[in-house]
């Protein structure tokens, strides 16, 4: 296997190290990759199943039923995608076009309106390569990537040596973590963590725009101004700044404005450069977005008619199956029954669900319809958008036993 | 005065963060009905002084329920220095979305990392298992 490295789904981070024992066709080892990856690479050897009211089908019969239900649905909703490969994503689309159903992802209830906002080019960004070979100041805001994106700091963000910083983190970095809570990534950057009350970034925010302004920073609740300033002096004596902004810091805010603004007052008062980088977690939830928005000008929460798209909030799957607006759903990759809140999600017990994803999941097994695909990067290649924005390109390492989600949409839709 | 109230099992209220665990996430891609992903997810991390209050030792299960649902889940300490009583913790997981509001302001998202509740000791009941 040497010289054959593969790339790893698993999280936004797609690493691209990744070398793999094979044993009677199943992945048996996997060097380089975290925990997460290395589970989720040795995950993909299972038998392709195909079932249509919990038991087992032929493929034919079951893309033949899914057909029924979408041709049926008069407001059909097609949701997931973010573990899709790019190519599988425009499919979605196609097929999300012609059925004149309402698409969405993930990102219409995590980092999409970041993800927005960074396409609109409505701040700085740059790319984790960037941060590895030149960054000596990073912010991990609300955000803990040892557990989200567990080789983040060791690949790209603090301890690897990079071109231009090859005394790396302990001399040449600084990692601060700004947080409700001490979690594994703040632990990491010892006295650089400033743990702030629930519902404090905003407050948190201007009251640093205060402090590299030379105004006297404060807050409601009464951080300790001192260190505040010290925060604000780190940031201002940044040569390549960046802020990984995730899920807790975007929960808080009422809207992007305070961050953005903050992103343009350091480019204005740093020594160098300043950036921001949603901590995009699903592998292709980026790719999800910009290839909705190459296409509609929208990184999510579409509805098709005739070609063209509306968009909205009431597009929402949230808020969709809220208003019961939405008549039967194709989920891609996706387990909304665990990872939304019941009070919301129960609603979909009421509609038929078809469901494509490489393992049993709550929603697969509420299925009317369920195909087991197979598992990208092991069992399928293709190409992804990394969480900062770099295409990745991957080849499969085993031979698939298993339609990829991508096979299933072509098959669907001609079924149509 | 309802002289009752002080008789009943002592109910702490609070206010529960979600967060994310590398090993519970690792847990599920292996098996997301399996055990392990259960134990790593059914878990809610408290004060030392809230659990006292209840009566509840590490590893008890306690029951966390509000408006919108009700579970049985592990309790333990949170481990953190900074005392944080009335704060609770708990990873993200269909057993904390059975608890957050259908409340959205019509903007599709909802307050995952941002939940009330009330816990008390669930006297030995077991965890809550995953299903709908
Ligand atoms: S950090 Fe993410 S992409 Fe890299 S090995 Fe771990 S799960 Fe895979």
């Amino acid at each position: 296997m040497e010289g054959n490295y593969y790339v790893c789904t698993g999280c936004g981070l797609l690493c691209d190290d990744i070398e793999v024992e094979l044993e009677k066709d199943a992945v048996s080892k996997v060097y380089t990759a975290c925990r997460v990856g290395v589970a989720h690479m040795k995950e993909g050897s299972r038998e392709a199943v195909s079932q249509v009211d919990g038991k087992h089908a032929e493929e034919a019969t079951a893309i033949e039923k899914a057909a029924e239900i979408l041709k049926n649905a008069k407001n059909p909703l097609i949701f997931g995608l973010g573990t899709s490969t790019n190519e599988a994503q425009k499919k979605a689309i196609e097929l999300a076009k012609k059925l004149n159903a309402t698409l969405d992802d993930t990102s219409s209830f995590c980092l999409g309106p970041v993800v927005e906002a960074l396409l609109q080019e409505k701040f700085n960004t740059c790319t984790l390569d960037d941060v590895r070979h030149k960054g000596d100041v990073m912010v991990f805001w609300g955000a803990d990537p040892s557990d989200s994106h567990p080789r983040h700091l060791s690949k790209f963000s603090y301890f690897p040596r990079g071109e231009q910083k090859q005394r790396g983190w302990e001399e040449e970095r600084t990692a601060i973590a700004i947080d409700i809570r001490k979690s594994h990534t703040a632990k990491i950057c010892g006295s650089n963590f400033f743990q702030i009350p629930p519902g404090g970034d905003t407050e948190f925010i201007n009251a640093l725009i205060d402090g590299v302004s030379g105004k006297l920073p404060k807050t409601s609740y009464k951080f300790p101004p001192k260190r505040l300033l010290e925060l604000a002096n780190i940031l201002k004596g940044a040569k390549f700044g960046t802020i990984f902004m995730g899920l807790g810091l975007l929960y808080s805010l009422d809207d992007l404005d305070p961050i953005i603004r903050l992103v343009e007052v350091l480019n204005e008062k740093a020594k160098g450069e300043f950036h921001l980088i949603p901590m995009v977690g699903h592998y292709n939830m980026r790719g999800f977005n910009e290839n909705l928005f190459a296409e509609t000008g929208y990184v999510n929460c579409v509805k098709f008619e005739n070609g063209e798209a509306k968009h909205g909030p009431e597009y929402s799957t949230v808020e969709a199956l809220k208003a019961k607006t939405v008549d039967a759903v194709l989920v891609i990759g996706s387990d909304p029954l665990a990872s939304l809140p019941h009070s919301i999600v129960k609603n979909l017990l009421d509609i038929p669900i078809i469901s494509i994803d490489p393992c049993e999941t709550l929603t697969s097994r509420k299925a009317k319809v369920h195909f087991s695909t197979a598992v990208t990067g092991v069992e399928c290649g293709g190409s992804a958008t990394r969480m900062d924005g770099v295409e990745v390109k991957f080849d499969p390492i085993l031979e698939a036993k298993r339609s990829t989600d991508e096979e299933i949409l072509t098959k669907i839709m001609e079924a149509l | 005065m309802d002289f009752g109230s002080f008789l009943a099992a002592p109910e702490i209220k609070v206010k529960i963060v979600t967060y994310r665990d590398i090993f519970q996430n690792k847990a599920m891609i292996e098996d997301r009905f399996g055990e392990e992903y259960k134990n790593t997810s059914a878990l809610i991390k408290m004060d030392p002084a809230d659990l006292k209050q209840m009566n509840v030792k590490k590893g008890d299960t306690v029951i966390v329920k509000n408006s919108f649902g009700k579970i049985i889940a592990r309790a333990e300490e949170s481990g953190y220095e900074t005392p944080h009583k009335g704060l609770a913790y708990m990873p993200n997981s269909p057993w904390s979305n059975m608890l957050v509001s259908d409340e959205t302001g019509g903007m599709g998202v909802p307050k995952f990392k941002d939940i009330e509740a009330t816990v008390t000791s669930a006297k030995g009941a077991k965890v809550t298992d995953l299903e709908l």
